[in-house]
């Protein structure tokens, strides 16, 4: 798959303006809408060929997050470490509806429950209570839909009235500046929250995202970080360094040796990176690596970035450690998850 | 095999006394007990019994870390395990070995989870395995691993009698919170009538007030009711939803292969329980090529008008064309656009409708699936995928039929032609790429012609062929499309049309000429890797009998002449077919030429026959006539230029005639017909 890696790095070779076609709902199509239909069908990708992850980035500024957002639901999102995938376009999604979607969703958990699908044995005794909230503040600009935060606690058959109750799993779903162009080409009745994170048992991630799949008609799928969007991760956390005093940079490579090789790398002193070079700074790892190790890096895949700022695994894992730096890590993660929407 | 065995027994048997009946009977008596001897000798010798002695003869207390005689035994057990099976005796001794804790805890898991039997489970071991369950020293996690054995192969257990014997003792378990679950499923299964007493009754109700009302609890319960209604008073649901959970899972895929290894010798008491296991193996990850089940939207309440037509009919009540038809002006989407791909009714009524967002969401689901399939596998192995995606990508290609042009499998296929070897799913993929709709000529290249180059010349001569007719019956469709809309509407669909449509008259030609370019070079070089082929060859010419037409049966005022690597190849090939066919091209491409020029008389219309081409087909025309009939070939200025000196050296009498009518080689078959007539 390096082929398809190394799509997103090229810069688009032909900026295509395609105008998206509404088809007219005659029955038969007429010669023009149906020209037409092969210029909007090429639409519905605008950025079939236009998108690719992008290869030059702001420095990272560090955005008001703290007065912008609840620091509630702020503390919730840092520091927990959350499984990512991605999510096609939600379909007939209101925001203003979550408290009856916080409703339907406890009853298809206790529906699952009863089928034994998701709970072991020592759930028997517990009910789950659902809530849906809106993260506000997070959205960068007018195209992105307003992120949803999803909790779901546990409660005791004979819990007394004033234990708190922890949540036994939590999940959002968000979309920070996201591509504008393929924002707007969608239809007014999707609401695209591409980016999906969720922490927590394993069997109450799949109730709840087959309940989405039944709900809202959407998809979700593994959103794997390549190790381009590791090394932009690594790239901007480790340039954050004129506000807060961090540099411990960690970077974990697998290599295919028998038996498999792990190569750790630790930073810890004051060193930063530019962005725009953060391509030399690999450069010369490598090169340091192989004179003094025999060891060629490229030939394995960088499996793991983490910071003081945040961790991120090839698997898909990802921590942020600090509010600050959280939307540019958003956008980029939001990034990746449009990459792999289907159309 | 006696025969074999008295050659190759011991020295003193006598060959010359096999006339005598009863000595040779005598004999061969003997060269069988010793074949028997033979056996037997190298059975107690096989590793595996070696193995099995050994399990069921080690001390108590031998220790297991580091213990490599251990561990190759049971590595030795576990490969025959996963390979064919293990026989009743042997299951019964590791049974035995494992329950009795005679080397740890650790082990027995182990053991547990590599019980697979090949034919039948003895009961008396399940019987004395239950009885070492109550010794109480096995760690909670593994009884459960060994009740959930026993649910999986309960079929296989040759008889019940002796496990119905001990039902009150399998129900005291009943209490043990981790295992009441599992307990209640077993005794499900043994439950006859003289079980259901009714301190058992009042017991399981103690347990329900405890725990709840759980569905295991419940379902025990309504077994109990149903052989014996007056002891239990309670009213019980009359439908339980969920019964009992399929507790197979370590076990499953082990089971289904060796199942499907022994074949026909499986026992045929494989009741209906055991074949919710055959379900495929490879459920770890979630089927992404599973069709969502149709189910109508759940949540009506973002309606803000109501539908002025009265009661909304989801579509999946609809059953056949008539109900469809009726019902037209109402019917309501389900909530999962996938499901639509299984049921050809739904399709035509999506065809019908043309509703944007429902295809937008049929789009994201097939794209998704598709994308997850083939392009986000990682490192699952082909073979795993063609099992379930050919199906689906048949289905998929019939559903093209109807409603055409899905634009997440363009965007898919112009993804995955880049991975692709070629040989995977060939007549789906090639299917898939037909329907591709008209790409404009300026990213054709890139998207389309790049990937396709690179498969097609490391590919086989069988990908070439099947590429060809992919390609033609894209042009086909092309074509078909065109003359479909262009006919349909008066529109003028000169260049002058507003130039505000990026596909343009003028653009799809662009885009039929670029593609008929890339086949024509495609085929030369074809034919030049594979020596002229003939198959090759033959759908060469299939596809420009499409496009020598293109002007009359189309109506696409463009025409273009074969490359010289094609024309020439098909003018000399062995075959007669071949030639025929070229005559018939060349004969159309005169008729497409003559129209064209009286209709441009006629109608005045802008359609300029390029120039170069009717040189060409002069030329391509002088060429054939010289070749064939004149006998005068290599003489002219032809594209082929050999010397004067070459043609000598071939040593071939009257060179300039050896192509033609009466000397191609093509034709030596009916010369010799002829020849055969005439001389009769």
């Amino acid at each position: 798959m390096e082929r398809h890696q190394n799509r997103e790095t090229r810069t688009p070779r032909n900026n295509v303006v395609v105008h998206r076609r509404r088809k007219s709902k005659s029955y038969r199509l007429s010669y023009r809408s149906g020209l037409g239909a092969a210029d909007s069908r090429l639409g519905w990708s605008p950025a079939l060929t236009a998108r690719r992850l992008n290869t030059s980035r702001k420095a990272a500024g560090i955005s008001n997050i703290a007065e912008r957002v609840d620091p509630g639901q702020l503390a919730l999102l840092v520091k927990t470490e959350w499984q990512l995938s991605y999510v096609t376009p939600l379909h007939q999604f209101r925001h203003t509806q979550l408290k009856s979607y916080a409703r339907q969703l406890s009853a298809f958990i206790a529906a699952g429950k009863q089928q034994g699908l998701a709970v072991e044995v020592e759930g028997l005794q517990t009910t789950f209570r659902v809530s849906f909230s809106l993260v506000q503040g997070m959205t960068q600009s007018d195209e992105d839909a307003e992120s949803v935060l999803v909790q779901i606690h546990s409660k005791r058959l004979f819990a007394r009235q004033d234990e708190p109750q922890k949540p036994v799993w939590s999940g959002w779903l968000t979309c920070i500046n996201g591509n504008p162009d393929y924002l707007r080409a969608l239809p007014k009745d999707f609401v695209c929250l591409p980016l999906f994170g969720c922490s927590g048992a394993d069997g109450l991630s799949a109730l709840v995202k087959s309940w989405f799949q039944q709900s809202f008609d959407c998809c979700f799928g593994l959103l794997e970080i390549s190790h381009t969007s590791l090394q932009w991760l690594m790239a901007l956390w480790t340039n954050c360094h004129a506000e807060s005093g961090i540099q411990h940079l960690k970077m974990i490579w697998t290599l295919p040796a028998a038996p498999p090789l792990q190569v750790t790398y630790t930073e810890a002193g004051e060193n930063y990176i530019d962005i725009e070079e953060v391509t030399s700074f690999m450069q010369g790892l490598k090169s340091h690596f192989y004179r003094h190790f025999r060891l060629d890096l490229s030939a394995g895949s960088l499996n793991q970035v983490s910071t003081a700022l945040g961790s991120a695994k090839y698997s898909g894992r990802m921590k942020i450690s600090n509010s600050r730096y959280m939307i540019t890590t958003l956008t980029l993660l939001t990034e990746c998850a449009l990459l792999k929407m289907p159309i | 095999m006696a025969a074999t065995l008295s050659l190759t027994g011991p020295p003193d048997l006598d060959l010359s006394s096999a006339s005598d009946l009863s000595v040779s009977s005598r004999s061969s008596n003997r060269s069988l007990r010793v074949a028997e001897k033979e056996r037997k000798k190298k059975k107690a010798e096989d590793p595996f019994v070696l193995a099995l002695k050994y399990f069921s003869d080690v001390e108590a207390g031998t220790p297991v870390n580091g213990n490599d005689e251990v561990e190759r035994n049971m590595v030795l057990v576990e490969k025959l395990a996963y390979s064919k099976g293990l026989s009743p005796e042997a299951i019964s001794i590791m049974l035995e070995f494992a329950m009795s804790l005679r080397m740890g805890t650790s082990l027995c898991a182990r053991v547990l989870k590599c019980l697979i039997p090949a034919t039948l489970v003895p009961q008396e071991a399940v019987v004395r395995a239950v009885v070492w369950l109550s010794v109480g020293k096995i760690p909670v996690s593994t009884q459960i691993l060994f009740i959930k054995w026993v649910l999986t192969v309960f079929d296989m257990i040759d008889a019940k009698d002796q496990l119905r014997a001990v039902y009150g003792f399998i129900f005291n378990f009943v209490t043990e919170e981790n295992l009441c679950p599992f307990i209640c499923h077993l005794l499900y299964l043994l439950t006859r009538k003289e079980s259901v007493r009714v301190f058992r009754v009042r017991k399981l109700l103690e347990l329900q007030s405890r725990l709840g009302r759980q569905p295991f609890l419940l379902s025990l319960l309504s077994l109990y009711k149903v052989f014996c209604p007056e002891m239990v008073m309670l009213s019980i649901p009359s439908r339980i939803k969920s019964g009992f959970r399929n507790h197979n899972m370590p076990w499953k895929s082990a089971l289904i292969a060796v199942q499907k290894g022994a074949g026909p010798h499986v026992a045929a008491g494989i009741s209906p329980a055991s074949t919710t296991i055959k379900t495929n193996p490879r459920k770890r990850k979630r089927c992404h090529l599973e069709l969502p089940v149709m189910t109508s939207v759940v949540s009506k309440e973002a309606q803000t008008e109501p539908s002025s037509c009265g009661k909304v009919v989801p579509l999946v009540q609809l059953h056949s064309f008539a109900q469809l038809l009726e019902n037209m002006h109402r019917i309501e989407l389900p909530a999962q656009m996938g499901s639509l791909l299984g049921s050809s009714l739904a399709l035509q009524y999506l065809d019908c409708v043309q509703d944007e967002s429902a295809l937008l969401r049929l789009n994201f689901w097939l794209g998704y699936a598709l994308h997850e399939e083939f392009l986000f596998c990682g490192d699952r192995g082909a073979s795993q995928n063609s099992q379930e995606a050919l199906p689906f990508l048949d289905r998929l290609l019939s559903t093209q039929h109807f409603l055409q042009g899905f634009s997440c499998s363009e965007a898919f296929l112009y993804k995955f032609l880049n991975v692709w070897d070629g040989s995977l799913l060939r007549p789906q993929i090639l299917g898939l790429l037909s329907n591709i709709p008209v790409v404009p000529s300026a990213q054709i290249r890139q998207l389309l012609f790049e990937p396709l180059m690179q498969l097609f010349f490391t590919s086989s001569l069988f990908f070439k062929c099947g590429l060809m007719e992919c390609l033609n019956n894209m042009l086909l469709k092309w074509l078909t499309w065109h003359s479909v809309y262009a006919l349909e509407d008066d529109l003028d669909i000169s260049l002058n049309s507003h130039t505000s449509i990026n596909m343009t008259l003028s653009g799809f030609k662009d885009s039929v000429m670029e593609l008929v370019d890339f086949v024509g070079r495609l085929a030369s070089l074809g034919l030049q890797l594979e020596g002229c082929h003939s198959l090759l060859l033959s759908f060469v010419l299939d596809f420009y009998e499409t496009v020598c037409d293109m002007f009359m049966k189309y109506g696409l005022p463009l025409v273009v002449m074969p490359p010289p690597g094609v024309f020439y190849p098909a003018l000399f090939a062995t075959d007669p077919v071949s030639v025929d066919r070229l005559a018939y091209i060349m004969h159309r491409y005169k008729v497409n030429f003559t129209s064209a020029k009286s209709q441009e008389e006629l109608t005045k219309q802008a359609f300029h026959i390029s120039r170069q081409m009717v040189r060409e087909f002069n030329h391509y025309i002088i060429v054939m006539v010289n070749c064939l009939w004149n006998s005068k070939m290599f003489q002219l200025d032809m594209g082929l230029s050999l010397g004067e000196d070459l043609l000598l050296k071939s040593k071939v009498p009257q060179y300039w005639a050896s192509f033609d009518l009466v000397h191609h080689p093509a034709f030596m078959s009916y010369a010799v017909d002829f020849h055969h007539r005439v001389s009769v």
